[in-house]
């Protein structure tokens, strides 16, 4: 296995999303194609330079600190699984 | 009412002078809808009952003496903007019924100022694209060609004249190529000016928060109303002690439009004709014409791609199926993460996701996103370079006809459309789209894009060019 | 001893501002689960980060009492990794820039000589929440439970470099290190409350050899107690495993403090690829050079110098001026104490025991404590005046300081002032002799013991108020007399 095709599994791995082995198979093509569909870009010479890091221009945006608590029953309302106070998960073995 | 036919300013007038209540015309519009909407795809919701009330509420504050400039303007709004009184589907099967907590700022300013939200507009799978084509609910289809794609919901909203303004996002250039697609106005506003709070982003450096209307002139009814400092999004804090309009003489002799000829290398040829005589009749009409050169669009797209699905890998990792959306039920925890994420998450943004972590993972980071960083800086600094000798420029919005809704195309196909529209994205550069012209009874947009704030120009020069037309 | 220790720690503190670091959401601990969330720190669609301008300032704070360079430009990046604990599937973290770096704290070797521990880096991050893992079996058994008070609490990371040489020198930095987050006020460093967290790297290197060894890493110590014991612990496995000629390996282990042993939790694994980039939703951060020096100017006296001081100033014994800075809000109230009644050793006295005991039985911290610098002052002149014995006076303060009431209140309410009347005491010694003939002929045999005997009857007599001075004088003079 060449090291983009490993690097796809493990993508997938981590990024924790279920595929099936023909999405998979297809995945590992269409990576492939996107890879070589970035040659040109890969080949500019972009010197030294920092690169660019974010899309505004502000900086030291902050706020003040004053306390504010929401009402968390509307919020939990959204939870697919929600008990006791508490969001549910499949149990974690330590 | 024919709304396509009138201005949101002279509706409103009319609402606020009692011609006609805002709860009369929203029950119009929402009679229209079903009619217009026929065989187009278009709503994810629409607001019934809602609208209704919203509309009573506008009538109710007129008679308390409120000056609402938009008083009883129906609006769509699409549907990865958070509003939290209809479900927010954020383009996922599995948040169809999903009631976000959080209402955009910019849908939060346009009700404030008493239009009326009529519904939700269908979008990409997670609002990944700009054809509508992967959405779970299926495409939309373009009011001019019913066979071929809208480009985006919102546009085909307002091309129908089911509503007078359409709130959508672009990061790509999903607003921009549904206004062109659809021969509509839309605009992209300079980085910071919109507050994006709200806002579903799947790639947060470049999604904003524009506007699609008939005309220029409604764009501009709109604009100051959502621009400016939000709290919530700290890129408005660019806009914290107001916003420094960047605004050239109205005289066209006085404005140097910038004609980048290297977008012939991309253009189909019969979209180069009517980009073409788009130049022609700017220089007719008096303005200045000057050649110049975009050397890195194509690199522009490409390095998009690679930081957009880096973001959204990441912004997309929040759906994990434990605080909203649908769970798997599963009987342990990695089950629940790979079951859910793949409920939530329709093919093209699985695709995205996982291609967007193969380019951050050990070993690309360096080769592919600091690169692509590096691109995105390069066609910055070339943008304001062509703008130290132009006061804006022109460029196709896109490089082809909206897609066939049965056509299969590949997803580089898909993306590749954002040739011109990805590049305007990393320049940070507001961006309006203006029909150009037509190819068979087909709308082709435009682009028009200025220094940072310029968009009153860009719509003064935009109106000016649709009354001529 | 045949192989030299090489440890660094890696300390999470919880900085003590009013809300979370990206919402406004309060930091504050509260038994409820999930009542302290909004939609930001949950991770909703469509949410973004707000910075807290408190959470920066005592990170900064933070980064210059550790003696760091302060980076003027730094930014937060995303640190991508899914656990239910963590709303977003990723922590706000600063990765590639962070606040502070290269700074020191000095602490004493194992031989008493100076240490200077490098802090490799200080940077802010956002913590998690806290899951729950319901015991049993059935319906409550086959789930976890999240509770998200605490995710987007502010943290400072602060990193050690490998310089530490022994547990007891863990744990002296751990103790430097909570003396000076308490001195600044950035956080309360409680471990069993877990406001600081310790993670350890251990490694063991033949003594005088260049190469470090494979380390292994440490976790889940709650007192700094356990970290000294669980290094140990890990120390002597690592060196058992090198006599056995066997190579340490790579692992994460953990202490449990019931078997006091370290026990395994995952073996050798590939470093975890968190894919860090800028957040994009966020505003980086400049400083300029000046508002660094501003913050590094306006720090605090620290616990050290301030002992010495007392040593200095004060003439107070070194065992003194220890007890008295273990924390900042001790030494202020002893100083406060100071400018009303000056007497150091007098003041330090009642600090170190009356005070400090009635503060821990009571939880409470110097700064909270009801018996005020003016109290203590009050009740310290009410002795010099005669008015009460210092036996009554350590029974109104612990009243005074029970009730809030002040000490001249409690002594009146009470009825506790000190009988100095001469006809009334003599009436009551007389009483005694008459009463105890057997202890009288005891003294007058030379046995002076029987006079305690006699005076601690006059007090008793008294109800303690009898001023033991006069008592004393009275008794000698009848009896010898």
């Amino acid at each position: 296995m060449d090291d983009r095709s490993a690097g796809l599994d493990k993508a997938i791995e981590a990024i924790k999303i279920g595929v099936s082995d023909p999405e998979r198979n297809q995945l590992h093509i269409e990576l492939d194609q996107f890879l070589d569909w970035l040659e040109p870009m890969l080949g500019v010479d972009t010197g030294d330079q920092e690169g660019l890091l974010f899309s505004h221009d502000a900086v030291n945006v902050l706020r003040e600190d004053s306390p504010r608590q929401s009402d968390p029953a509307e919020i939990q309302e959204a939870a697919p699984s929600f008990a006791g106070g508490f969001y549910l998960v499949p149990k974690i073995m330590e | 009412m024919e709304l396509r036919k009138t201005t949101v300013h002279r509706v409103a007038e009319a609402v606020l002078q009692g011609e006609i209540t805002a709860h009369q015309l929203i029950d119009i519009t929402l009679k229209n809808c079903g009619v217009l909407n026929e065989g187009l795809n278009i709503f994810t919701a629409v607001a019934g009952v809602d609208a209704s009330e919203q509309a009573r509420a506008v009538d109710q504050k007129i008679k308390q003496g409120k000056k609402l400039p938009l008083a009883g303007i129906p609006v769509v709004v699409k549907d990865d903007l958070c509003y939290g009184v209809l479900p927010t589907s954020l383009g996922s099967s599995a948040f169809s019924e999903f009631i976000s907590p959080v209402t955009a700022t910019a849908v939060e300013r346009l009700m404030d100022a008493g239009a009326v939200v009529i519904g939700k507009t269908n979008l990409d799978d997670m609002g990944q694209g700009s054809t509508t084509l992967s959405s779970p609910r299926g495409a939309t289809a373009n009011p001019w060609q019913a066979e071929r794609t809208a480009g985006s919901a919102g546009a085909a909203a307002v091309a129908t004249g089911i509503c007078m303004l359409a709130v959508e996002s672009d990061s790509g250039g999903a607003l921009r190529q549904g206004a062109s697609h659809c021969g509509v106005a839309g605009l992209r506003p300079t980085t910071g000016r919109v507050s994006r709070y709200g806002l579903n982003a799947h790639c947060s450096s470049f999604a904003r928060v524009g506007v699609t209307a008939f005309s220029c002139e409604n764009i501009s009814g709109v604009l100051d109303i959502i621009s400016g400092f939000d709290e919530r999004d700290a890129a408005t804090a660019v806009c914290r002690d107001g916003i420094q309009e960047n605004i050239k003489a109205p005289g066209s002799e006085d404005i140097t439009i910038g004609y980048p000829v290297t977008v012939f290398d991309f253009l189909e040829p019969e979209l180069r004709e009517v980009f073409e005589q788009a130049r022609d009749e700017f220089a007719g009409h008096g303005y200045k014409i000057k050649e110049i050169e975009l050397g890195l669009l194509r690199e522009g797209l490409q390095a998009y791609y690679v930081i957009a699905l880096a973001e959204a890998s990441s912004s997309h990792a929040r759906f994990d199926g434990i605080r909203f959306g649908k769970t798997g039920a599963a009987d342990n925890l990695h089950n629940m993460y790979f079951q859910s994420r793949a409920e939530i998450l329709g093919q093209e943004a699985r695709r995205r996701s996982i291609f967007g972590t193969f380019l951050l993972g050990k070993g690309n980071y360096g080769r592919y996103y600091r690169q692509a960083s590096k691109i995105w800086q390069m066609v910055r600094w070339e943008f304001e370079g062509a703008l130290k000798d132009c006061d804006l420029l022109m460029l196709p919005t896109s490089k082809n006809l909206p897609r066939p809704l049965q056509g299969q195309s590949s997803f580089l196909d898909q993306w590749s459309d954002d040739l011109f529209c990805a590049p305007v994205s990393l320049s940070g550069l507001p961006a309006l789209t203006i029909p150009a012209g037509q190819i068979e009874q087909h709308p082709v947009g435009m682009q028009l894009v200025g220094p940072p704030f310029s968009e009153k120009t860009l719509l003064n020069v935009g109106s000016a060019s649709e009354h001529k037309n | 001893m045949k192989y030299e220790v090489v440890i660094g720690l890696e300390v999470h503190v919880e900085l003590l501002t009013r809300c979370k670091l990206f919402c406004s959401c309060p930091n504050s601990f509260v038994p409820e689960p999930n009542v302290n969330t909004c939609p930001i720190c949950l991770g909703f669609p469509g949410t973004l980060p707000q910075m807290s301008s408190e959470a920066l300032q005592q990170a900064l704070i933070a980064a210059v009492a550790l003696n760091c360079e302060v980076a003027l430009y730094s930014y937060f990046d995303r640190k991508n990794y899914f656990y239910p604990d963590m709303p977003k599937g990723y922590q706000i973290s600063q990765y590639f820039v962070p606040l502070g770096s290269n700074g020191h704290l000095m602490i004493k070797d194992d031989r008493g000589e100076n240490n200077k521990v490098v802090i490799e880096r200080v940077h802010m991050e956002e913590d998690a929440g806290k899951l729950i893992h319901a015991p049993g079996s059935g319906a409550s058994g086959s789930t976890s439970m999240v509770d998200y008070n605490r995710a987007g609490v502010p943290l400072i990371e602060i990193v050690t470099g490998p310089d530490l040489r022994s547990p007891l020198e863990a744990r002296r930095y751990l103790e430097k290190l909570k003396s000076v987050m308490q001195y600044t006020r950035v956080s309360d460093c409680k471990m069993e409350e877990g406001s600081l967290r310790c993670d350890a790297n251990v490694s063991l290197r033949l003594s005088g050899s260049q190469p470090y060894g494979t380390k292994t890493e440490l976790k889940n110590m709650n007192s700094f107690r356990a970290v000294e014991k669980s290094l140990e612990h890990e120390i002597k496995r690592q060196a058992a495993t090198l006599e056995r000629g066997d190579n340490v390996i790579t692992q994460t282990l953990r202490w449990d403090e019931n078997t006091q042993e370290t026990i395994v939790m995952r073996g050798k694994l590939e470093a975890q690829d968190y894919r860090c980039f800028a957040d994009p939703e966020l505003a980086p951060i400049k400083l300029k050079a000046e508002e660094v020096e501003k913050a590094r100017e306006a720090l605090p006296e620290m616990a050290e110098a301030r002992a010495q001081r007392f040593i200095n100033d004060y003439k107070l014994p070194e065992y003194d001026a220890g007890v008295l800075t273990a924390s900042r809000s001790l030494a202020d109230y002893f100083e406060s104490c100071l400018k009303l009644y000056n007497n150091p050793k007098e003041v330090s006295n009642w600090v170190m025991g009356e005070i400090c005991a009635h503060l821990n039985n009571a939880g409470l911290d110097a700064g909270q404590c009801p018996f005020q610098p003016e109290d203590m002052a009050e009740l310290l002149k009410m002795i010099d005046d005669d008015l009460i014995n210092g036996k009554i006076a350590k029974e109104v303060l612990e009243k005074a300081f029970l009730s809030g009431k002040s000490p001249r209140q409690v002594v009146e309410e009470e009825n506790l002032v000190q009988i100095s009347d001469h006809s009334e005491l003599e009436a009551i010694v007389n009483q005694v002799i008459k009463d105890n003939p057997d202890s009288i002929e005891s003294y007058r045999g030379g046995k002076t013991r029987a006079l305690g005997f006699l005076v601690g009857q006059v007090m008793k007599a008294t109800g303690g108020k009898a001023n033991p001075q006069l008592v004393n004088e009275l008794l000698i003079k009848k009896i010898d007399g």
